[in-house]
């Protein structure tokens, strides 16, 4: 099925932004069971899945034009959402090279790549964008290889350097994130970006995950979900911008609280890339409203679990303190108790109501 | 609330030296080496050490023996970055440098020395003096320096900011958030923690 | 998105001394390779009869060379066998099973120079190295060592570099290769590379340790530990199978090949899924989510990378 774009969508301001039933149906729910814990959950990142999100390298979806006009709205205010250290030269072609690649094969109708040689003709059909270039060779190309590429693509993106038994978060194009600044990490090791993530480090989460994505091998990329939650559809809940979104907290009301809270879901994929051995990481932001999740029986049943049993300082750290009881007396009410099969898979074709 | 369980906030210890080290330098921010900072055991004759003597009186530093055992003084930090990054650039492999200080001066150093090559496991730090703060502000990008308490106001934007503990190498400084971001005027009272 | 293997044709043997052939290998059903990784490796099955090979060679191509895949072979007397085969049995036109590259020496980004030792046949990965290096324009040194008789083969897979790089190729034996002066004159934020036999290896490692050099920035080849260890039998015992775990499979690959599914995920020893109670046995544990002191239990096997350590293994499943 062709997928219908929805150019005038908007993340901000008015928040003209609507889901459609397939939209909500493809949503990469995040929790498998009825209780959330950190753990290392990452798996292969193989084509398939327990939702249609999970069908290409980089997911394109019915927000992408719409998502594409957010980031460069925010990257008119704030250039340095999009950095790429000095060093980090050769991983900004293997990732323009990965990223087109995979959408020319993953999305033939919207995207297509030829070449001459080093002469490459990159075709972005939904963007209207048509460029003739030459790999390796920046200056035939409007921005640097790294931001050309991802200001194309959906979700923020991180380019990780592997050093002294370490990675290092040395680039990115960062405009969709989930309350962190890159302007304040860029730089730092692996450790210390997720430095203020409570429970997860005395639990061994990240020295086990570091170890892993180390091992990442080349053709063999990774995938795992994380989420959070955003009051109103808004893309850049940035720290930058916290006094501008913060006070959107304090708006959740029993009345609203259905359209106003979303299920802020990251589909986080990890590949090794070749020529710079970086790690390239994409972080695809995905939102539901409550009152669109709670049209799958699974779903709804199981995020009212979640949210009642999740643990206070988790809560905190997500930010969620001032309207968690608001959307979980919300859910409460739609939850008819019955056992839920593990997994994240909406069990169901077709949409209630 | 002194402890944010914020594992970026930079731990640190002694200078052990390396006894594998072609040469060590060593920068102080002060006129002499704490006697503290130094590992048991570690003779500061073994490194060529360079100070901060915070004295415009000094002459133009002369060209002196680069060797171990030597003291060189500065003016101020300022001037002895400046000499240090055409310095790193005629060395050669087998560099340990260390540099004992208030963390400002710690950071500042490992970025210069980082930018010349060297990398985590040819650096010792050593904090020593005022515990006080370099903050950045969130949301405007300014600096301040000398910042003590748990909540400061922001002299760029007026944003009254908690001062969290997630720390940046790379600005030397320390995250400063709006601290009533979401219900505006709602902030406490300001902490004296880092004297 | 997924690995897999590639299907590779024979293109061209070139003879480049009695005991050096380079092969080039192309597609066998058309299209491009995958980027090589800098620095990477392929790894060839070798079918001779009933007797099957699987041998790790660097690929000499540059990174950007998609269209073929090059590697050089050195047919070595006390050999497991796999190259002797390629030397003697393997034409133009055949087709053989490639795993897709792997990287596990790789130029770093935040080198200032790139300081390059080659021994022998140790030249191959430099060449890819080589490759990368003169498409990003990175400082570079490189000195290789050879027999007096082999200079000339190794001068001329150097030649298109020498715009770009420093070379040197030393035929006088180890002896007389200064390493010691090499490595002490070389400027702060320099990396060393070194490929070659293990002497080679350990003398550059010893000596750069010797001098100061940190861990960090040197670098020797290795194809890794093996994924695989020594054959033995999983006994399943809700299941009631037995499984016959091969050198060259995980454990969990072989109880998913005999139908049994276990629950997994990373399959990579990190998320801890696919933990399985022991009822017998004794573990080569090679995963990183149990402590040492679980480990040391014998009680759990994460089945996706560790192994028994002797020829049998109960496990509750």
């Amino acid at each position: 099925m062709t997928v219908q774009f929805k150019p005038a969508e908007t993340f901000r301001d008015m928040f003209n932004f609507k889901k459609s039933p397939e939209d909500i149906l493809r949503f990469p729910f995040p929790f498998p069971e009825d209780e959330y814990m950190y753990s290392v959950n990452i798996e292969p990142h193989v084509k398939g899945g327990p939702t249609a999100a999970f069908q290409a390298a980089f997911d394109i979806d019915e927000h992408y034009i719409a998502e594409c006009r957010e980031r460069e709205r925010v990257l008119k205010e704030d250039p340095k959402r999009c950095q790429v250290l000095p060093h980090m030269a050769t991983a900004e072609w293997d990732t323009l090279e990965l990223i087109m690649e995979s959408l020319a094969s993953d999305y033939p109708e919207h995207f297509s790549l030829s070449k001459a040689g080093d002469v490459w003709t990159w075709v972005n059909r939904p963007l209207g964008i048509h460029q003739t270039f030459t790999f390796g060779k920046a200056e035939t190309l409007p921005y640097g290889p790294f931001e050309y590429i991802t200001r194309q693509v959906q979700g923020d993106f991180t380019l990780q350097d592997q050093r002294d038994d370490m990675l290092y978060v040395d680039g990115g194009m960062v405009t969709t994130q989930a309350d962190w600044s890159f302007e304040f990490n860029i730089g730092m090791s692996f450790m210390e970006w997720h430095g203020p993530v409570p429970v997860a480090h005395e639990a061994g989460v990240f020295e086990r995950a570091l170890k892993y994505l180390m091992r990442l091998q080349y053709g063999q990329p990774v995938r795992r979900l994380n989420w959070t939650m955003t009051i109103n559809p808004r893309l850049d809940t940035s720290p930058e911008n916290y006094p501008v979104w913060g006070p959107d907290r304090t708006t959740v009301t029993p009345e609203n609280v259905g359209d106003k809270v979303h299920l802020r879901v990251e589909l986080q994929t990890l590949f090794r890339l070749p020529r710079s051995n970086a790690i390239l990481f994409g972080i695809r932001c995905y939102l539901a409203p409550l009152n669109d999740l709670v049209k799958v029986p699974k779903w709804r049943r199981r995020l009212h679990r979640v949210l009642r049993g999740l643990r206070p300082e988790l809560a905190e750290y997500k930010g969620m303190t001032r309207y968690r009881q608001t959307a979980v007396d919300y859910l409460a009410a739609l939850d008819d108790g019955a056992p839920t099969s593990k997994g994240i898979a909406p069990e169901i074709d077709k949409l209630e109501g | 609330m002194s402890d944010q369980g914020i594992k970026s906030k930079p731990t640190y210890g002694k200078i052990a030296g390396d006894k594998a080290a072609r040469y060590q330098l060593l920068l102080v921010e002060g006129a002499e080496i704490p006697a503290e900072v130094l590992a048991e055991g570690v003779d500061p004759s073994a490194f060529e050490t360079w100070t901060v003597a915070h004295a415009s009186a000094l002459p133009a530093a002369p060209m002196m023996d680069e060797a171990p055992g030597t003291v060189r003084p500065f003016r101020s930090a300022s001037h002895m970055f400046s000499a240090l990054e055409e310095r790193l650039d005629r060395e050669t492999m087998g560099l340990r440098f260390y540099a004992v200080g208030a963390e400002p001066f710690l950071w500042d150093a490992f970025n210069i020395a980082s930018a010349a090559g060297l990398s985590q496991q040819e650096m010792q730090f050593a904090h020593v003096g005022p515990k006080a703060r370099r903050i950045y502000c969130v949301h405007c990008r300014t600096l301040m320096d000398g910042v003590t308490t748990s909540i400061v106001t922001c002299t760029g934007c007026g944003a009254p900011l908690f001062v969290r503990d997630h720390f940046s190498k790379r600005l030397a400084s320390y995250m400063g958030v709006q601290v009533d971001a979401e219900a505006p005027g709602e902030v406490p009272a300001a902490e004296e923690l880092y004297k | 998105m997924n690995a897999g293997t590639l299907s590779v044709r024979v293109r061209e043997i070139t003879e480049l001394a009695p005991t050096l052939k380079r092969f080039s290998f192309e597609p066998a059903h058309g299209g491009e390779f995958p980027t090589a990784p800098a620095g990477g490796h392929v790894m060839l099955t070798l079918r001779d009869g009933d007797k099957v090979m699987k041998n790790a060679y660097s690929l000499v191509s540059a990174p950007g060379q998609r269209a073929r895949y090059e590697i050089i072979v050195r047919k070595v007397s006390q050999s497991r066998g796999g190259s002797a085969f390629l030397h003697s049995k393997v034409a133009p036109g055949d087709v053989l099973d490639m795993a897709m590259p792997g990287s596990l020496f790789s130029l770093a980004s935040t080198a200032k120079k790139h300081l390059l030792i080659g021994g022998g046949i140790g030249i191959t990965p430099m060449l890819s190295f080589l490759a990368e290096l003169k498409s990003r324009g990175g400082r570079c040194e490189m000195h290789q060592l050879s027999s007096l008789d082999e200079a000339p083969v190794f001068e001329r897979l150097l030649a298109p570099f020498s715009d770009d790089a420093e070379i040197a190729i030393h035929t006088g034996g180890r002896a007389a290769f200064d390493l010691a002066g090499l490595l002490a004159r070389q400027p702060l934020g320099t990396h060393v590379y070194v490929c070659g036999p293990h002497s080679l290896m350990d003398a550059v490692v010893s000596t750069a340790a010797a001098l100061g050099w940190p861990k960090g920035k040197v670098h020797k080849e290795s194809f890794g530990a093996a994924a695989g260890g020594l054959p033995f039998k999983a006994i399943l015992k809700r299941s009631g199978i037995e499984v016959e775990v091969k050198e060259n499979e995980t454990l969990l690959e072989a109880i998913e090949a005999a139908g049994v599914a276990a629950s997994c995920l990373c399959r990579g020893g990190a998320c801890g899924e696919c933990a399985t109670a022991v009822v017998d046995g004794e573990l080569d544990h090679r995963d990183d989510f149990l402590s040492d002191e679980e480990k040391a239990a014998g009680k759990l096997v994460m089945l996706c990378v560790s192994r028994a350590r002797g020829p049998r293994l109960v496990l509750d499943l």
